[in-house]
């Protein structure tokens, strides 16, 4: 029999102990080939017209899925060959020579590797069609996919697989030389000492956590500690005293709690809590590690999907506040006007729902006078009267008027932001130009508009009379504000307006900056859910993996308990408690983090998060769950699979 | 005197049909209360499988057995759970100790399963550890102590339940003769004193000396028994041998 054919059968009749490391590995090469044929796709590309944009986004996120699938790879393998050291120790026992043994690993692990490749290829040209599909979704296209299998994604792909197979079947090669035969028996064996407790390291890990906390929730503007910092380095510096404070904290924060439960005789000695809560400390130190890389992992994955989902979330509601008219352009030819008035009234599927014509002003104004001005002393306005502004805030469904006499004045900010922007209300502008030296007291602040921000300056809303005074001497422009029905699918319609209106009309739509947000955060939430899922799926099987490692360890003690009258029941209770601490902590700690950077994120982004963070954690927890009662289960029959 | 063990007509037999082996056949014995019994024979004479049966982790083929009035063959899981941590003691030649706990948990593992107040527990294991001598080890972990010591401490594990039936594996079988002595003369005063009920396998006859009676088996079946009756343990150890000599095929080692 040849060495091939030997590690043939040693595949097709361990195939259940071959079985997760072959799954891991499917799932990798599915995800990426998945990934980099969207990369390829021509309906993708040509759907969208900034393609170089999509394409180095994917390039970029490509280069983390390389390296995250490397590291994932290599842990799963690193596991797989630990359940093999005895079958390998034996192999030499019997005189099989280590070149031999080394081969037979070799090829064993190359077949697998091929074998994957091909499964996970297949199994990833029909999933890539079906996430073709949901990006196109999500971006807001709706061109049909005539999907075709990408060759240069399959080559890409062959050729990354095939490389990170060649160096773990190296590894496996090397695996026989790189252990005494004695090591190879005692594979599970050592010995393992109670971990020490230093309070002093506890209570600096809660500090340094406390710490970047802090540092994150400042405002960024009048905080002492950034401005000592630096802006650059402040970022840098929260993030490494969380991460150090998160190791510490698993590393001997729950070492020092642990040992002090123990001091409570009566619930330590009560039941299993004994077995428990003894398991636990031999096992935190050894974990903490990786359960801060996946705190870390989840809290970043998390703000990224969350953030980049809020994006996605708001962006209705953003183009909306840009554009409260559907459409809206500044009137000049009549011709122009009409044939667009006719263009819209006609449109099939849409509804006028109405149509204003309004009269603005456009002054100049000394801005000195305001508080927190933007260092220009001179800015450009956009004047409508109060009694219009009344009746089109009625109309656009706010429940919200203004009453102004004389000079006095409010602002419409729909980008307002507290401590950036001038501070308006109370302070005053003088306008400047050709006869005109009027002041104008800002009464109130508005934090939304109007008019469509995109074809007017920063508008001021003036009593009547102000505006009859002004009138005469100012610029004066009519512009036409239509709203219709089913203004997101407009895009026929606002082509054609496009063609019709001069560049001079200043023609804004809702639907353009709709359409552009759906295109940009359509492929920020894909890429984000994406990575995510990848990342949160990784993480999962990390902690699976190591478990299930640490369950055949384990073994011999439960079956200490199972003789002396532990029930099944039991152990699958204490069972189900450790794993709910192993996998709890680091989806606490991830969450906790998540919700902080998200804290200070809403402040500078100025998007409301909260139902977009929480849809994608509790997703997250989900998922995460699936994961905890597979490893219980898997564990459990570990443990009391007496034999 | 009431009866702890009583075991009719107890067969074991392993394999599948075609390939079938029997470890034990129509095995009858019983055991009073107070009684310290040892049971002796050659490699594969199922000596382990026997008290396996006993230690209901393992399941006859066919026959009865009642342990301190109760059918064991008759339960389910559960109940089996509970009559071990209850009614069992057990000593393994390899002491079984949860190397992740101290000696002092170790002990206090079995009360702390069936739900004994913490004061209580705290009572017991003090009395328990000056049966054994164990008293300055109690906050050591398993891995920091002698062999000796180790079984001491699996022996006042079995024994701190009180149970009705300590079931000991050939506790001296990893022990050095001085330790082995030490814990068999433990073992017996214990017997003497709380009139505890001890099943002991082994195949070391001076280990055997310190039972009341010694049951041998050869090939799955009763061979002999053996009562002390006086005797001095020095001659009852050389009636031992005798025995063991006529089994064919046993250990004269360590005496």
């Amino acid at each position: 029999m040849t060495l091939f054919k030997i590690a043939g059968k040693n595949i097709r009749k361990n195939f259940a102990n071959y079985f997760l490391y072959f799954a891991s590995m499917i799932f990798s090469i599915v995800i990426y080939f998945t990934f980099v044929s969207l990369k390829y796709d021509s309906t993708i590309q040509s759907a969208s017209d900034g393609s170089q944009k999509i394409s180095s986004a994917f390039s970029g996120a490509a280069v983390v899925l390389i390296v995250f699938v490397a590291v994932f790879i290599w842990y799963s393998n690193s596991f797989f060959t630990r359940k093999r050291k005895k079958e390998v120790g034996l192999y030499s026992l019997l005189g099989v020579r280590k070149k031999k043994i080394g081969r037979m690993l070799f090829y064993e692990n190359f077949l697998m590797g091929v074998m994957a490749l091909i499964i996970g290829i297949a199994l990833g040209s029909v999933l890539s069609r079906f996430f073709v599909m949901l990006l196109m979704k999500v971006m807001g296209y709706d061109a049909v996919p005539n999907f075709t299998i990408s060759l240069a994604a399959m080559a890409n792909t062959f050729i990354v697989f095939m490389m990170i197979t060649l160096i773990t079947s190296v590894q496996g090669y090397r695996l026989i030389y790189r252990f005494k035969l004695i090591e190879l028996f005692q594979a599970d064996q050592e010995h393992e000492k109670e971990p020490k407790a230093s309070i002093l390291l506890a209570l600096l890990s809660v500090l340094l956590i406390g710490f970047g906390y802090w540092l994150a929730l400042q405002n960024l503007l009048t905080s002492k500690a950034w401005a000592a910092l630096g802006f650059m380095l402040t970022p840098l510096v929260i993030l490494v005293s969380v991460i150090l404070g998160t190791y510490l904290l698993f590393n001997t924060l729950t070492v020092t709690l642990l040992k002090l439960s123990r001091r409570n005789k009566k619930s330590y000695w009560k039941g299993l809590n004994l077995i428990g809560i003894s398991q636990l400390l031999y096992r935190m130190k050894g974990n903490a590690r990786t359960l801060t890389i996946i705190a870390v992992l989840s809290a970043t994955t998390l703000t990224a999907v969350g953030t980049s989902y809020s994006f996605y979330y708001n962006n209705q509601t953003n183009a909306a506040l840009a554009n409260p008219n559907s459409y809206m352009f500044i009137g000049g030819s009549e011709i122009a006007d009409s044939k667009a008035d006719q263009a819209i009234r006609q449109a099939p599927g849409h509804k006028v729902l109405y149509h204003e014509s309004i009269s603005l002003l456009e002054v100049d104004a000394d801005t000195s006078g305001l508080k927190q001005n933007t260092g220009l002393n001179e800015q450009s306005f956009t004047v409508i009267s109060s009694q219009d502004f009344n009746r089109l805030a009625k109309l656009q469904g706010r429940n919200d008027a203004v009453s102004l006499e004389g000079s006095e004045a409010a602002v419409l900010e729909p980008m307002h932001m507290e401590g950036i922007s001038p501070d308006y209300v109370g302070s005053a502008i003088t306008l400047k130009g050709k006869g005109m030296k009027e002041t104008l007291r800002f009464k109130a602040l508005k934090q939304y508009s109007v008019l469509n921000t995109g074809t007017v300056y920063s508008t001021i809303v003036v009593s009547d009379e102000m505006f009859a005074a002004l009138q005469p001497k100012a610029k004066t422009m009519a512009v036409q504000a239509y709203s219709i029905s089913h203004q997101d699918k407009a895009k026929e319609l606002t082509k054609q307006l496009e063609g019709i209106l001069p560049e001079t009309a200043g023609f804004t739509s809702f639907y353009s900056d709709y359409a552009r947000g759906m295109e940009s955060t359509g492929l920020l939430v894909f890429m984000g859910g994406f990575l995510g899922l990848v990342f949160l799926a990784a993480t999962g099987s990390i902690i699976y993996f190591k478990q299930l490692t640490e369950a055949s360890s384990d073994k011999a003690r439960y079956l200490i308990l199972h003789k002396i009258g532990v029930k099944k029941r039991e152990i699958r209770n204490t069972v189900a408690k450790q794993m709910m601490f192993i996998f709890g902590l680091p989806l606490a700690f991830g969450m906790m983090h998540c919700a902080v950077a998200l804290a200070a994120l809403s402040k500078l982004l100025m998007t409301s998060l909260a139902v977009p963070v929480v849809t994608c954690m509790g997703a997250y927890i989900c998922i995460y769950l699936i994961y905890y009662f597979l490893t219980v289960n898997s564990y459990y029959k570990i443990v009391t699979n007496v034999k | 005197m009431k009866t702890i063990l009583q075991a009719n007509n107890v067969n074991k037999i392993f394999g599948a049909k075609g390939n079938q082996y029997t470890a034990l056949q129509s095995i009858s014995l019983s055991i009073n209360e107070g009684e310290f019994v040892g049971i002796m024979g050659p490699s594969g004479a199922g000596k382990s499988t026997l008290l396996n049966i006993f230690s209901t982790i393992d399941t006859p083929t066919s026959g009865k057995i009642t342990i301190d009035g109760e059918n064991i063959v008759a339960m389910n899981e559960e109940k089996l759970s509970d009559f071990r941590r209850n009614k069992l003691g057990f000593i393994f030649q390899d002491y079984n100790l949860l190397d992740t706990l101290t000696v002092k948990e170790n002990i206090v593992l079995p009360l702390a399963l069936s739900k004994v107040p913490a004061a209580e527990i705290e009572k017991r294991v003090q009395e328990i550890a000056d049966t054994f001598g164990i008293r300055q080890i109690l906050d050591k972990y398993p891995y920091h102590i002698s062999g000796g010591q180790k079984q001491r401490a699996a022996a006042s594990r079995a024994i701190v339940t009180h149970p009705s039936l300590i079931l000991a594996d050939e506790p001296t079988g990893a022990l050095d003769s001085k330790s082995a002595a030490s814990l068999l003369e433990s073992l017996s005063k214990l017997n003497q004193a709380n009139q505890s009920t001890i099943l002991m396998v082994t195949h070391d006859a001076y280990a055997a000396s310190y039972c009341q009676r010694v049951i041998f088996i050869k090939d799955g079946q009763l061979f002999q028994e053996l009562p002390q009756e006086g005797l001095t343990r020095k001659e009852f150890f050389g009636r031992i041998l005798e025995v063991l000599a006529s089994l064919g095929g046993g250990h004269h080692d360590a005496v």
